[in-house]
């Protein structure tokens, strides 16, 4: 992995799945620095505070009190100093027309949170490996949603 | 003379005196003769008169005579004129005859006609009444129909709000239950993971269990969630070949196909208008349920096909028609319209089949012929298969005997 310090941002207002989240990057061989906030309305404004750098990459839940994913989404991709930032969806449940139209909307990548501890490990550490190699380039279509059987073939 | 006797006297006595008689006699007759001399004469005088007139009125028959022929002429002339004036009335007469002979007929044919059409009257009034008749019992009807319609409206909007719940559950079934479920998993995992050293080997067992059963209880949800998003009807239909469908869910499979050493068998196809990811999924589900219900140590062998069919003519096979009868009992016997046109597509395997009584039972949801431990899966696939025909207006059938293999012959209105 590279030298440099990935600077992760997390937006769950899960603290199990905050903690999962942790857990892996600190099981994960990645250099990172992470942060969590635990609804959209700290998210926005954490990502607009002119004091702080952006994140290099974002990972975001849908359903989240105050503001939810999809109206954070919006925000980060109509906001100029934030659409070049990469969002990665993070959601437990997949739903075709949803994916569709969270790619409309500029995500990078879909996951479906993993039940196993193991392929939660697995993906992440492949969306962020995807994230380093492509350059924040964004995906085609049909390589947007990220699974195991993708994790597993890199 | 001188001898005279006396009785010789009186013999010349009586001649002188029968000779005197006999003059007298004479004279009488000269007398009578000179008075018819005179009457002669007269007579005489008188014929001369009556000659005379006679030549005067002989000369005026002459003149008559001469009249009569000059107007004989005449009546020759107007007779012949009179003859051809006949024979024109005749010909007139002739053409009347045949004139009148026509008409005649004309007047039968109408008296004919005329008896037609009363009795076709009649008919009309029959029919007149039977329609007002029918038009009084369709009022009724039509009573009967506004009052169902009123029913349906009332059952309509209900189904409305028990949709809109439905939809609700969905969100719920599809997100929140899903979430404290998928935790359960991560946490035995990562007990699973890092634990393993401080638990008993009965616990470690029990917390597979609760994999397998957390496990199990995620497949349910999304079979169900599956189940629940193919209701949605308000997908375009395109023009699909079918051939791609199958490639594509071949190459899905290709690992359990290989494991059960098994063909699948592609007939003659025809393209069809479909919801095609819809039809990606009843394919992977027919396809993949043929693959796991094959018999152990027999490879698998799967014959798919497709052709259009006139729904007359399926209307005449029994079998779907029994099928179907058994399937929809609602009296209707019309399955097809015998106009339109279908696409038959069957999809024939050699597995384990079923006894031909689950035929119906085997599209319910969470209908399963087996035991969990035996043959996997929540019992959701048929459902879904159903429903997609029903999507697209079709209707599917499954036949089966047990250890014979089994059958679905699907039926999709085309073009």
């Amino acid at each position: 992995m590279s030298l440099k310090k990935l600077d992760i941002l997390l937006a769950d207002d899960d603290t199990d799945d905050c903690l999962f989240f942790k857990d892996a990057l600190e099981a994960l061989p990645v250099f990172t620095k992470f942060t969590a906030v635990h609804d959209g309305e700290q998210l926005m404004q954490l990502l607009t505070d002119e004091a702080k750098k952006l994140p290099d990459i974002l990972f975001l839940d849908l359903n989240m009190p105050r503001k939810n994913g999809f109206e954070c989404l919006t925000e980060i991709k109509q906001n100029k100093k934030l659409k070049n930032l990469p969002v990665v969806i993070f959601s437990t449940s997949i739903e075709q027309e949803v994916v569709n139209l969270l790619y409309d909307n500029g995500a990078h990548f879909f996951i479906r949170k993993p039940a196993e501890f193991a392929l939660f490990k697995k993906i992440i550490l492949f969306t962020l490996k995807l994230i380093m190699q492509e350059n924040v380039l964004k995906p085609e279509k049909e390589n947007f949603v990220l699974s195991i059987e993708h994790s597993l073939i890199v | 003379m001188g001898n005279l006797t006396t009785a010789d006297e009186d013999k010349l006595s009586i001649a002188n005196k029968k000779l005197l008689l006999q003059n007298e006699e004479k004279e009488k007759k000269a007398a009578e003769l000179s008075i018819a001399n005179k009457e002669l004469i007269f007579q005489n005088e008188e014929k001369e008169k009556r000659a005379a007139e006679l030549i005067i009125a002989n000369k005026e028959l002459i003149f008559q005579n001469e009249e009569k022929e000059k107007r004989a002429a005449e009546l020759i002339i107007a007779n012949k004129e009179l003859a051809f004036q006949n024979e024109e009335k005749e010909k007139r007469a002739a053409e009347l005859i045949i004139a009148n002979k026509e008409l005649a007929f004309q007047n039968e044919e109408k008296e004919k006609r005329a008896a037609e059409l009363i009795i076709a009257n009649k008919e009309l009034a029959f029919q007149n009444e039977e329609k007002e008749k029918r038009a009084a019992e369709l009022i009724i009807a039509n009573k009967e129909l506004a009052f169902q319609n009123e029913e349906k409206e009332k059952r309509a909007a209900e189904l409305i709000i028990a949709n809109k719940e439905l939809l609700a559950f969905t969100y719920i079934s599809s997100h929140d239950l899903q979430e404290p479920l998928r935790k359960i998993q991560t946490f035995v995992t990562i007990i699973l993971d890092n634990e393993v050293k401080n638990l008993s080997d009965k616990g470690k067992y029990n917390f597979q269990r609760m994999q397998l059963a957390a496990q199990r209880m995620q497949q349910l949800i999304d079979d169900l969630l599956a189940f629940s998003r193919i209701n949605s009807t308000d997908h375009k239909f395109e023009e699909t070949d079918l051939t791609r469908i199958i490639e594509e869910v071949k190459s899905d499979l290709r690992d359990t196909i290989q494991e059960k050493h098994a063909t699948i068998e592609i007939g003659e196809l025809c393209p069809v208008n479909l919801i095609t990811f819809q039809f990606q999924q009843l394919m992977y589900n027919l396809i993949s349920n043929a693959l796991k219900f094959s018999k152990p140590n027999i490879p698998a062998h799967i014959i798919i096909k497709s052709r259009i069919m006139k729904g007359s003519v399926l209307n005449n096979d029994r079998l779907a028609a029994a099928n179907y009868i058994k399937n929809n009992d609602n009296g209707e016997h019309e399955i097809f319209s015998d106009q339109k046109n279908y696409c038959h597509i069957s999809i024939q395997d050699n597995g384990i089949g079923f006894e031909p009584h689950f035929n119906e039972r085997i599209f319910g949801v969470f209908q399963k012929l087996h035991s969990k431990e035996v043959y996997a899966g929540t019992g959701i696939g048929l459902a879904i298969v159903k429903k997609i025909v029903e999507n697209h207006k079709g209707l599917i059938t499954a036949t089966g005997k047990l250890n014979k293999g089994a059958t679905f012959d699907i039926y999709i209105p085309a073009n």
